[in-house]
């Protein structure tokens, strides 16, 4: 029996490979600091993953690391050791490991320990980007999109409702940068998002326009803040979106056809 | 989005030698009767050990249904018949002896559409006739909504069919007509690259189906899911063209034509070849003297969905030899214990996993549904128009080592049960 290489391992070291550009420029623009947090943070999902291995017989995958990479990027400053390491292993317990690992998780874990360090200590500031690291978003989508294992649909429904926002003069720069990076590295996740095409575009698109709305009338929100939340937003709808789509390409068949 | 799924599918590259140039005729020295892939039939053997059978006699027939019939496909004398418990067949050896004859039938009996059916039954037609959903024969008196002639093929190192067409094209449209007399719907000629020359026989319930070269694009059911999607109650045929031609030969002179067009390909030979061979050939004799030194495998089929197996298989026009290498030692008990037992791990949605289906359907909400069990959502998503060897490149591509394959064949018997009772 010949065998292809498209395995769940496969898939995370080409996501890892798509983020590649993202993490060396935040890497150099954050120096030690960052390079400390990124160790912690993959540290403590590292442990998780090995007990879960234990006690599960669940084989780690080296999609942690690219968990551990938007944690670290994304969760609010300043934290501390426990208050971080609990965010983590909340995020990537109840988000992934209980469900059996990275492939049949429901939500992206990173997400949710994301909310839950922000929506648990909001006096923490939430982190900046510069444009540098902005910008290292546009290729780390780019080779995602061309090995196939970012969803296009998802990023080019996002980009358009966004360039709709930015000609609207709706989104500051800012925001713009910490919306790209969170479409990057938390919505575009190829198993929380939305598995069809129509909902894929729906998913990217209502992303574009959650950021746009909290943007406008969420006073006092932080960038990463406002994508972060509408990343969650957008997650937690997109099996709603997967079932209409799929709802309506039956019916499409249904009458093309007269039965599936 | 049209222009977007033309080039769906992939290709994925199979190591092969340089084929040899030219076909020849082979008639293998020892063949056997194989059942058709699929559910196992229960049969009576018409013949004796020892026997001297003629080219195209009936050797053995269905247990429940005397009419439908498996015939020789050489002239010979019957060497063996091997029979598994409650009498399924599982091989009739037959020795060449080619003075034993051909069978010659009365093409008279086909004027009426009862006796098309007798006669393919008894001329042994049938068995390459294959259903969805759940694959295998048809029964002795189903009508199909559609029947499908595939003259396209993409499957890695797979034979064209169109070359094995040549000079038959009035036997073929002998054979469209008899089929299009089974079924009251279409019967679609699925071609890939230039149709012009098929175009006269698009007439009536005739038509033409254009496919593209990648993978799965010529697959049968992804054709059937996309051009007439199978039923619990609607069932659709599907036969190559070759044997269509081969119909038409039998409607013709009574004898039904057995050889075949097939290339024997992949990484354990020194050269390729193409050659005219008959069902049930003895694959190691067609192997002997073109296999590379060296422990090797010999399969039915392409490399996808073949199966290691001393004879060519019904339906089957390639032979796949591949080296044989050395199992991985094994782990250590406890690293497999820890990392192993989760088996082949979740499918994750990736655009090779939408090309492995061609992109006619949600790739991944079906995968999620094979693995979960969930039989009505499967059935949504067009499940019984598909059979195995449909899903052998996402097999393949997922690296699940035909798990996938087993999950489907596991659901169509389980729908099958249940719709049964």
């Amino acid at each position: 029996m010949m065998r292809g290489l498209w395995t769940r391992e496969t898939v995370a070291a080409l996501l890892l490979a798509a983020y590649l550009p993202l993490a060396a420029f935040w890497l150099w623009m954050g120096g030690v600091a960052a390079l400390g947090q990124l160790g912690l943070v993959a540290l403590v999902i590292g442990i998780w993953h090995l007990v879960f291995m234990l006690l599960r017989a669940q084989p780690p995958s080296l999609a942690a690391l690219v968990t551990a990479l938007a944690i670290a990027m994304l969760a609010p400053e300043n934290l501390g050791v426990f208050r971080l390491s609990l965010g983590v292993s909340f995020g990537v317990v109840m988000g992934e490991l209980v469900f059996g690992g990275w492939g049949r998780n429901v939500v992206n874990p990173a997400t949710v320990a994301l909310a839950f360090l922000g929506f648990g200590f909001p006096t923490f500031d939430w982190p900046g980007f510069d444009a540098p690291v902005a910008w290292a978003a546009l290729p780390a989508a780019g080779i995602g999109v061309a090995l196939g294992v970012l969803p296009a649909a998802l990023v080019a429904g996002a980009v358009g409702v966004g360039a709709l926002g930015v000609a609207a003069g709706l989104l500051s720069d800012p925001v713009l940068f910490a919306a790209g990076i969170v479409l990057v590295l938390l919505v575009a996740d190829p198993v929380a998002s939305a598995a069809t095409t129509v909902g894929r575009w729906i998913n990217g698109a209502l992303y574009g326009c959650l950021v746009i709305l909290f943007a406008t009338y969420w006073t006092g929100a932080a960038p990463v803040q406002v994508a972060v939340s509408a990343a969650l937003l957008a997650s937690l709808a997109a099996p709603l979106l997967d079932e209409a789509a799929l709802a309506l390409w039956i019916a499409r068949r249904r009458r093309r056809h007269g039965r599936t | 989005m049209a222009f977007l799924s033309t080039g769906a599918g992939l290709n994925p590259e199979f190591q092969s030698p340089l084929e040899v140039s030219g076909t020849t005729d082979v008639i293998t020295e020892e063949a056997a009767l194989c059942p058709p892939v699929g559910p196992a039939v229960r049969v009576t053997p018409l013949v004796q050990e020892d026997e001297v059978v003629a080219r195209g006699s009936a050797v053995a027939c269905l247990r429940h249904n005397p009419e439908i019939c498996f015939t020789a496909p050489i002239a010979g004398r019957v060497a063996r018949i091997t029979l598994q418990p409650g009498r399924l067949l599982s091989e009739i050896v037959l020795f060449r002896d080619d003075g034993a004859g051909v069978e010659t039938h009365d093409p008279k009996l086909a004027e009426t559409d009862a006796g098309l059916r007798r006669l393919m039954q008894s001329a042994g037609v049938w068995p390459w006739l294959r259903r969805r959903p759940f694959g295998g024969m048809p029964a002795q008196g189903e009508t199909p909504s559609a029947i499908l002639v595939m003259a396209a093929d993409t499957r890695p190192l797979s034979p064209d069919p169109v070359e094995a067409l040549g000079g038959r094209e009035e036997d073929l449209a002998r054979g469209f007509g008899a089929l299009a007399r089974l079924t009251n719907g279409p019967v679609v000629f699925c071609t890939h690259g230039d149709a012009a020359p098929w175009r006269s026989f698009a007439s009536g319930r005739i038509q033409i189906a254009e496919r593209g070269t990648r993978h799965p694009q010529a697959s049968a059911g992804i054709c059937v899911h996309g051009l007439c999607p199978a039923g619990l109650d609607t069932p659709v045929w599907d036969i190559h063209a070759e044997d269509v031609a081969a119909l038409g030969t039998l409607l013709r002179t009574g004898i039904l034509p057995m050889n075949r067009l097939v290339r024997i390909a992949g990484a354990g030979l020194r050269e390729a070849r193409r050659l005219r061979t008959h069902p049930g050939a003895d694959l190691r004799q067609l192997t002997r003297r073109i296999a590379a030194p060296g422990a090797h495998v010999i399969l039915s089929g392409s490399p996808l969905d073949g199966h290691a197996a001393h004879w060519l298989a019904p339906r089957h026009r390639q032979v796949t030899v591949l080296p044989r290498y050395e199992a991985p030692r094994r782990q250590h008990w406890l690293v497999s214990a820890l990392t192993e037992t989760a088996g082949a791990g979740p499918a994750i949605p990736t655009a090779a996993l939408t090309q492995a289906f061609g992109a006619v359907l949600p790739a991944a909400p079906f995968i999620r549904a094979l693995e979960a069990g969930d039989d009505e959502t499967a059935m949504n998503l067009g499940l019984l128009s598909l059979l195995e060897e449909d899903v052998a490149l996402a097999d393949y591509v997922l690296c699940h080592g035909g798990q996938l394959m087993a999950q489907l064949r596991a659901m169509l018997d389980r729908i099958r049960r249940e719709y049964a009772a």
